[in-house]
């Protein structure tokens, strides 16, 4: 009975012009967000390419000035000083290579910078970077396939399916049909399933077109699966609110209208309202505050230098070579003690901030239920590899690797030692350990359940509703 | 007659459980945005306004130094609010908020505030903007779809069209019963605004204010009566109520959600941006080898020496009755500038050229336009932010300048250390943020496309209603 | 085959359906009489179960429709005073949807048709789409269903409104030779005429009520005419 049905609905849904131009016009709109997230992230991969060739060219090029033992022409851009290549002549590339499925949903990350320039030098020197982005653009956003799924997608799943049973109502064909031993659910539930079959098979098959016409390689197969079940469910949820408003036995133009304004207050509304509660639950105050503090911080350091640089080698006793004492009048040693110094007092300002933002995030994290399209937003960055998940576990690394540069350098200069070519073949290289994939599967989980218990009790609301469903009047 | 039309029509409207319901929502949302909204611009203010005078004070209380040493401590700009930003923020969540301004290289703007917010921004804020840009033609679209439609399908057209009603007529009094009935939503919200916008703000700003805020509502009535002649034609044209709606929730769709996304990647393909690393590399280059690739800066500063030997008809710089230390400061300085017109110049060209394509889109979605006019108005574009950032670095330039001839002047051989009095000297940055006309002119072709919208919608809803047949 | 026991349906209060009382045997032809709003279609409705009683029962075959709604459908087949059709589809295709959701086994194509044929529709028309016909064509299509579906009972709500005289008289002795096969048939008409000729037995029915019950064989037309005036005069 429910393969009649859906064979039935299927020469129906055919013989309807509008849907094939539907289903073409998300085709192509699918494609072209396929095309601008791939697009994005081979512009990201040139980047990356281009920053490591300069990386390797410079460094060879101090190497070869130390190999051939000439004089350096100046003290402070000196290939033989560590304290030199430590700091910006040696810089080093620290960088986020786009996920296998960046090219499906850019994100955050036209917004988060994807390399640094890390040195011995403060992270408040290298962090506040940014890819050159015309303001307009990223106010408006992206045009990419996550954006389609989120945004679009429903509009399609929606223009399917509000007059579901409404229209069978108004063209007076309910009651033929109610007037045969068929169960109501029946009706619905193999309509819907012809509906669903035909928009996850468009969604599913652009995802996956889009994937490899993005050339993603197979051995990522397990997050395009991922990515495919967040679709899935997202898809199913309108299904369901379909279903339950067709329930009510209103007209179509009723449904239309109550759909469109569930859609609206899903994807529109409450984002920007719980955008609103979160910012002002907890507000980030402008940096030009930073800026301040970081000068007054810097002022009181370089005061009390003598202090803070014995304070420094107290501290990191690893720095210096054993039985050795600082000289407290060398400027070079100082200046790396009044680094750290200001790195310090800097911390509980900073931390009004990333603190702050951690708190954003922690109530958007328990908010973002409210609204599925949030859910599926974050579900899909965070497969890509675009969310803030992945870029904080980014930072880490930058982090961590700062360090190292840090322990590699900063004895050699307080040991005032010379760079060998042996040294700079040691120079720690930067290494991008990816997340886990299990780490990404617990975040993905939890949204496609987020996403599955709403899809639920819509079809279980709209299957309670349909029992009385008015078949006539 | 077309008064009664007009009676009846807002009758029935005020009546509808529907448009009660929706108007207030929409209302809470104005308010509670326009609120917010307000309470973030002037926290945003005094925050600018506390460090732009410690910045001060900081240059100010220098002590004895060398001018040149100034020139590396520097100072900040950081970049004003206007009262309006509260109605429409624009693109400030997306650009730097300072500059540090010092000698030898222009910096660019950092801290931008969205990178300090979650990704719920990008579903968009909760603005008075968004509220006006998309939910009131909604509301506009939801009251407006079955005028024709649906007394065609109730009966009633045929009752009304049998006594003789110029189709004109029935047109014009459904039109103003819609924006009538809108009216009853906005004009209070607008007043209740603009009060509380004059109470928050000082007196001086208001009358500078007015202006703007007064063409602020003036384009958004533009844009909403766009939306009213669509609606009506739409609803004149269609088959059936229902097909009057989706065909009119089609048009919101695509000029809401769909155009804004779209044009960015078509303007970005057509002018692409250059890569900032591709920036950076090519300032560092230029800077050490000329625009051309082929000037060393070093030859061109010995060829300078030359010259300013000749010029004084002396031997070596120690003949040099000013000192020549101060002369290389400034001429590298300028050597330096010139990079930085050529790529910060080239860079918001390319920036101008990708939101010209965004204006021009207004073609397909009427709310390209009023967006842009709207944070033009409100101080919130990208041109108005280069504005500011070009003023920025004008004040950079001149204040190195100073500098640099106070040491032409002032030092001798030997260390130099010039006098407290020095800093205070520099005027202090007072940012003036262009006037109306300049905004206005920047936005000529959003505002034409606005007119275009009207007069094209206008016509369609004529037609439309003079083809008008009860069946 | 078909029920009503004190069967009742209010609307607000006010009776549709007053206490209604009716049983059509195996080959009974029962017509409903009675003016607009009598209550005809509501006693139609009940037997289908597409609206709730709110009081009484209504039983096909024994079984309450509102406790075992499918299975009373079974044996019931449905015309009602529209037929309405899906557009897109040909008349064949309506009718093969319709009977095999009816339960049926599958019948081949040619027998399709030869249904068409019985209700008097031409060849070729068949294949047209439904858009394409008039509204006693559509009336047709919905005999043909209900044939198809080899019904035990019949529920039709003036099955005959929009077709021409000939096709009126044919339907009249479709109906006798249904119940010669021992079909139970309820059906609401304003024909009197017809009402007679194939019906066995008229009930006539006035706000909400059944006044009275003819048997068609001991009464002639003129009779008929003036009772069904007398009971709509209160
Ligand atoms: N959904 C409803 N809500 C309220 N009243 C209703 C509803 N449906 C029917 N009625 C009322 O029930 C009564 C019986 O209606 P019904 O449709 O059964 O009449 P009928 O005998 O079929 O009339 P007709 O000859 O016009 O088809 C009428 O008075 C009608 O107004
Ligand atoms: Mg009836």
């Amino acid at each position: 009975m429910l393969g009649r049905i859906i064979r039935h609905e299927w020469t129906n849904l055919a013989a309807d012009r509008t849907v094939w131009v539907l289903a073409g016009l998300m085709a192509l709109i699918s494609l072209y967000g396929v095309y601008n997230g791939a697009t994005w992230s081979a512009f990201q991969r040139e980047n990356i390419a281009m920053a490591l060739d300069e990386e390797r060219d410079r460094l060879a090029g101090h190497r070869a000035f130390v190999e051939s033992g000439q004089e350096p022409a100046s003290r402070f851009r000196n290939p033989l000083s560590p304290d030199s290549v430590g700091g910006s002549m040696g810089r080093r590339y620290a960088y986020l290579p786009p996920a296998p499925l960046a090219p499906l949903s850019v994100g955050q990350s036209d917004l988060y910078p994807y390399y640094f320039q890390v040195s011995t030098n403060s992270k408040q020197s290298f962090l506040n970077t940014h890819e050159l982005e015309n303001p307009s653009n990223l106010l408006s956003g992206r045009f990419d396939l996550a954006f389609v799924v989120v945004y679009l997608l429903p509009l399609l799943i929606l223009a399917l399916s509000y007059d579901l049973l409404s229209s069978e109502r108004e063209q007076g064909t309910m009651a033929m049909l109610l007037s045969q031993p068929l169960p109501l659910w029946t009706l619905a539930l193999g309509k819907i399933a012809l509906r669903a079959l035909v928009v996850l098979a468009l969604a599913l098959g652009f995802s996956l077109a889009g994937y490899t016409a993005a050339g993603g390689a197979l051995a990522s197969m397990d997050a395009l699966l991922l990515w495919m079940a967040v679709v899935a469910a997202y898809s199913l949820l309108w299904f369901g609110l379909a279903v339950a408003a067709n329930a009510l036995g209103k007209g179509s133009a009723t449904n239309a209208m109550l759909l469109a304004g569930i859609w609206l207050v899903v994807v529109v509304i409450t984002p920007a309202a719980v955008n609103l509660v979160v910012t002002t639950s907890y507000p980030i105050p402008s940096r030009v505050e930073l800026v301040q503090a970081l000068r007054t911080a810097t002022e009181d350091a370089n005061a009390r230098s003598a202090e803070v640089l014995s304070q420094y080698y107290t501290d990191h006793p690893e720095y210096l070579p054993e039985g050795e004492q600082p000289d407290p009048n060398d400027f070079t040693l100082r200046s790396y003690a009044v680094r750290e110094d200001v790195e310090r007092a800097m911390a509980p300002v900073l931390e009004r901030y990333d603190g702050q933002l951690l708190r954003q995030q922690t109530l958007v994290n328990r908010l973002k239920w409210l609204s599925p399209a949030v859910v599926a937003q974050e579900a899909l960055n965070d497969i890509a590899g675009t969310g803030l998940a992945r870029y904080q576990h980014f930072l880490g690394v930058v982090d961590r690797y700062h360090d190292e540069l840090r322990s590699y350098f900063i004895p050699k200069v307080s040991a005032r030692a010379t760079m060998t070519t042996a040294d700079y073949d040691a120079i720690p290289v930067f290494e991008y350990q990816e997340e886990s994939f299990g780490e990404i599967l617990g975040r993905v989980s939890a949204g496609i359940v987020g996403l599955a218990l709403p899809m639920l009790l819509a079809f279980g609301v709209g299957a309670r509703i349909l029992r009385s469903y008015p078949v006539v009047g | 007659m077309t008064a009664t039309i007009f009676k009846k029509e807002l009758t029935e409207m005020l009546r509808d459980g529907r448009f009660r319901w929706l108007s207030t929502s929409v209302l809470v949302l104005l308010g509670a945005a326009v609120l917010m909204g307000m309470a973030h611009t002037r926290d945003v203010q005094t925050q600018h306004e506390t460090a732009q005078a410690a910045a001060r004070q900081d240059w100010v209380g220098q002590g004895e130094k060398n001018p040149h040493s100034a020139v590396h401590y520097g100072t900040y700009a950081f970049k004003p609010t206007m009262a309006l930003s509260a109605i429409d923020p624009g693109v400030d969540p997306y650009v730097g908020v300072s500059a540090f301004l010092e000698g030898h290289r222009q910096n660019q703007f950092e801290f931008r505030p969205a990178q300090d917010a979650t990704a719920m921004q990008r579903f968009g804020q909760l603005t008075a903007a968004t509220v006006l840009q998309l939910l009131i033609p909604l509301l506009v679209i939801v009251m407006g779809f079955s005028v024709f439609a649906g007394e065609r399908e109730q009966g009633t057209l045929r009752q009304l069209m049998s006594l003789g009603i110029s189709p004109g007529r029935l047109a014009l009094g459904k039109a103003l019963g819609v924006s009538g009935a809108l009216a009853i939503v906005l004009v209070p919200a607008a007043v209740l605004g603009v009060v509380a916008l004059t109470l928050a703000t000082p007196g001086a700003e208001v009358a500078a204010d007015a202006p703007r805020l007064a063409m602020m509502v003036g384009a958004y009535l533009l844009y909403f009566g766009v939306f009213v002649a669509l609606s009506l034609a739409v609803s004149a044209k269609a088959p059936s109520s229902r097909l009057a709606l989706v065909v009119l929730l089609g048009f919101w769709i695509v000029n809401g959600l769909v155009a804004p996304r779209a044009v960015t990647d078509v303007a970005r393909s057509l002018y692409p941006s250059p890569s900032s690393f591709e920036f950076t590399t090519g300032i560092q280059a230029a800077l050490a080898d000329g625009l051309d690739g082929q000037s060393p800066t070093d030859a061109r500063m010995a060829a300078y020496q030359q010259e300013v030997l000749a010029e004084y008809g002396v031997d070596s710089v120690d003949e040099l009755p000013i000192s020549f230390a101060g002369l290389r400061f400034q001429k590298s300085e300028e050597m330096g500038n010139e990079v930085f017109d050529y790529y910060y110049g080239g860079l918001n060209d390319t920036f101008e050229s990708q939101n010209r394509v965004r204006s021009l889109s207004a073609v397909v979605a009427p709310l390209l336009a009023v967006q842009s006019l709207s944070m033009g108005l409100a101080g919130t574009d990208v041109a108005q932010h280069r504005h500011f950032s070009e003023a920025a670095e004008e004040y950079r330039r001149m204040y190195v300048g100073r500098m640099n001839e106070d040491i032409a002047q002032n030092a001798g051989a030997g260390r130099y250390v010039a006098e407290a009095g020095l800093w205070a000297s520099v005027p202090e940055f007072d940012y003036q943020a262009p006037s109306v006309g300049w905004v206005l002119a920047n936005h000529r072709l959003s505002i034409l496309l606005l007119f275009a919208w009207l007069a094209v919608a206008l016509t369609l809803a004529m037609r439309a209603a003079s083809a008008l047949r009860p069946v | 085959m078909l029920k009503a026991t004190d069967l009742t349906k209010t609307y607000n209060g006010v009776a549709a359906l007053d206490r209604l009382n009716l049983e059509v045997a195996p080959g009974d032809v029962f017509c409903l009489l009675g003016a607009n709003g009598a209550g005809k279609t509501t006693t139609i409705n009940l037997f289908l179960n597409f609206i709730e009683p709110s009081g009484g029962t209504a039983q096909v075959n024994g079984l309450d429709v509102t406790r075992q709604p499918l299975e009373t459908k079974r044996w019931l087949a449905y015309i009602p005073e529209q037929v309405m059709l899906y557009r897109h589809l040909t008349g064949l295709e309506n009718l093969d949807y319709f009977t095999a959701l009816s339960g049926t086994d599958h019948y081949p194509p040619d027998q399709l048709r030869a249904f068409f044929k019985q209700v008097g529709l031409q060849d070729g028309v068949a294949d047209q789409r439904v858009s394409t016909y008039s509204k006693g064509m559509r009336q047709k299509v919905g005999i043909a269903i209900a044939l198809a579906k080899q019904a035990k009972a019949l529920l039709l709500d003036e099955p005959t409104s929009g077709l021409d005289p000939k096709a009126s008289n044919e339907f009249s002795r479709l109906l006798q030779r249904l119940s010669g096969e021992g079909v139970a048939v309820l059906m609401a008409t304003h024909d009197l005429f017809r009402a007679k000729e194939s019906g066995t037995r008229v009930g006539i029915m006035n706000q909400g009520q059944l006044k009275q019950t003819l048997t068609t064989a001991e009464i002639g037309h003129a009779d008929l005419e003036r009772i069904y005036l007398e009971q709509m005069h209160d």
